[in-house]
């Protein structure tokens, strides 16, 4: 299993994928958290209004605040799916499949290696952007007169959760990804989920937002969803949604893979 | 000898098209054997079920007994160089290899010989994006050769090399079978392969046309070949030849051509009957024809011929 894993490292360290996902998502994570301290903190819980004391309330200084804060990137989880489309699709859209499928010619196998990478270089991913996060957010904040230490408090309530939610995250983008081997179909499927569908259908019916993985990944790491956070679920629940759904793409992509023909 | 290769029955359905029919042929240990066919006669889409890369829709394919998938670290006892294969254009010679070598359980001190052995040395450290087609198809090479395997499957390895690789190529292909190794090379041209192969197996649109030796397919070139013969006397000629026991057809307006004779006879015949020769040449069939007379005109497959060898 570490031979497997050490090669399928270094076929992704050798493609610009988690490099140049890594630079995007942390780009991204640091406009969010700019756009966070513009609109005052305000895309907080149900403690958005309390008000007492110093610091001001402008200043995310609130438990769910903070937690919000440092989870700013739990909201961009689509670039955790999007590393583990590309993990998969790469090898079809540069045709290196078939050096893959001659060392290992068990196509579940291959799957599963895929799967592995994914959880670990998704943990990855999440703990640079919550590198970022912490830094970024927490310059700023101070910046502001916020304390910095509080943020760092929540980091435990945080952190683990979305770690596994962006390793979650990478797992279900390699079952989609076996499922959809066309590279530019996978990701124009997953940023159209993301940013049109999900939207659509957790602004419609409500009841749905904890089922979708943005409801689910906001479980997992304590974070507000930004919605109407209608009954989310526990932590666990969340994390243990986002893994079926990985599981069921990546078992229904193996037994498609399995009848394919490379030609 | 056992076989390295077992072909039997092997079948392939594309939607309605019958890619491969019924086709059974074996490689021997030690020997190379050329698979040869015209384009698009499924020697392609043969190799790739073999290699468990394209389902199987009736037979079997088995190396030493087993399937493909059924090898541990295949690549290991199975290198193959396919057709189409691709490289990440961004990663560097020497890593493509240690991916199949980290896969396989294969030492690291193997990736550098490989690139020794296939010329790659000095451009081990660059991206494959940059190489050219002949680069690419020697790194092909050196994948397969990877797992130092017994068997050595190739599919057109003379594409895009320059004359001295493909020099190269035979000198290489003609060590591994004294290795004892066994090679199936591919190719749709005869005349690439002639040098190199002992054995060859002709497919044409998905059927099996012949197995046999080299040896054999060669003693079939003199059939349906003649003398030809120039002269300005032509009609006197074909006069006198009419009078003696020998096949002729006129083939220009001073040439002829004689079947069931010897040069020495018509020598002779003409010195006789005084009549001007320009030209008298005895012409031989070459493998190509051969070979091109077997893949076209053919549907119905030949018996096959006996193994080389033998069975055990």
């Amino acid at each position: 299993m570490i031979a497997v894993l050490r090669s399928e490292w270094l076929k992704l360290r050798t493609t610009s994928i988690p490099w140049l996902l890594s630079i995007i998502a942390l780009v991204i994570t640091g406009l969010l958290i700019l756009l966070y301290f513009v609109n005052k903190g305000s895309n907080g819980g149900p403690h958005d209004h309390a008000t007492f004391g110093p610091p001001t309330p402008d200043i995310p200084h609130t438990t769910q605040q903070l937690r919000n804060l440092l989870g700013t990137s739990v909201g961009i989880y689509v670039f955790a799916l999007l590393l583990g489309v590309l993990i998969i699709t790469v090898e079809f859209r540069h045709k290196t499949v078939t050096t893959s499928f001659l060392t290992t010619p068990h196509r579940t196998r291959f799957v599963g290696g895929k799967v592995l990478i994914a959880v670990i270089t998704g943990a990855a991913l999440g703990v640079i952007v919550l590198a970022g996060t912490l830094l970024i957010g927490g310059i700023t904040l101070s910046a502001k007169g916020g304390s910095f230490s509080s943020l760092v408090h929540q980091l435990g309530a945080v952190a683990p959760g979305l770690i596994l939610v962006y390793a979650l995250m990478a797992v279900l983008g390699v079952g989609v990804g076996s499922l959809l081997t066309n590279q530019v179909a996978a990701i124009i499927v997953c940023l159209g989920w993301f940013l049109i569908l999900e939207n659509i259908i957790g602004g419609i019916w409500n009841g749905t937002v904890k089922w979708l993985p943005s409801g689910a990944a906001a479980a997992a790491s304590n974070v507000s969803s930004g919605r109407n956070d209608v009954g989310l679920f526990n932590w666990w629940q969340g994390s243990l949604l986002i893994l079926v759904y990985g599981l069921v793409f990546a078992a229904l992509g193996s037994i498609l893979l399995a009848r394919r023909d490379i030609t | 000898m056992t076989s390295a290769i077992e072909v039997r029955g092997l079948g392939k359905q594309f939607g309605s098209v019958r890619a491969v029919d019924d086709l059974t042929f074996e490689v021997a240990q030690g020997r190379v054997t050329g698979f040869l066919g015209p384009n698009g006669s499924g020697k392609t889409t043969s190799l790739r079920m073999l290699l468990g890369l394209v389902s199987i829709s009736q037979g079997t394919a088995t190396f030493g007994g087993k399937r493909y998938v059924e090898l541990d670290h295949p690549v290991r006892h199975v290198g193959a160089a396919l057709e189409a294969t691709s490289f990440h254009p961004t990663r560097r010679a020497e890593d493509h290899l240690k991916t199949v070598a980290l896969a396989s359980g294969i030492p690291k001190a193997r990736v550098a010989e490989t690139l020794e052995l296939v010329g790659l040395t000095e451009v081990a450290r660059r991206r494959v994006g940059k190489f050219s087609l002949g680069m690419r198809q020697r790194l092909q090479l050196a994948t397969a050769l990877l797992g130092d395997p017994e068997i050595l499957i190739l599919d057109e390895p003379a594409n895009g090399l320059d004359p001295q690789g493909i020099q190269w190529l035979r000198t290489f292909i003609r060590g591994q079978a004294a290795e004892g190794h066994a090679v199936l090379v591919s190719s749709h041209l005869l005349a690439e392969v002639e040098e190199t192969v002992d054995d060859v197996v002709i497919i044409s649109q998905g059927k099996l046309v012949l197995q046999t030796t080299l040896a054999d397919l060669a003693s079939q070139t003199g059939s349906g070949t003649g003398m030809r013969i120039r002269t300005p006397e032509l009609t006197r000629l074909a006069g006198v030849l009419n009078a003696v026991p020998v096949g002729w057809r006129q083939t220009g307006p001073d040439t002829l051509v004689i079947d069931g004779a010897t040069p020495e006879w018509f020598g002779h015949f003409a010195a006789q009957h005084q009549i001007i020769l320009y030209e008298l040449i005895q012409e031989k069939g070459s493998l190509e024809d051969v070979f091109l007379q077997l893949t076209t005109g053919f549907d119905a497959p030949h018996p096959v011929g006996p193994m080389p060898g033998g069975p055990a």
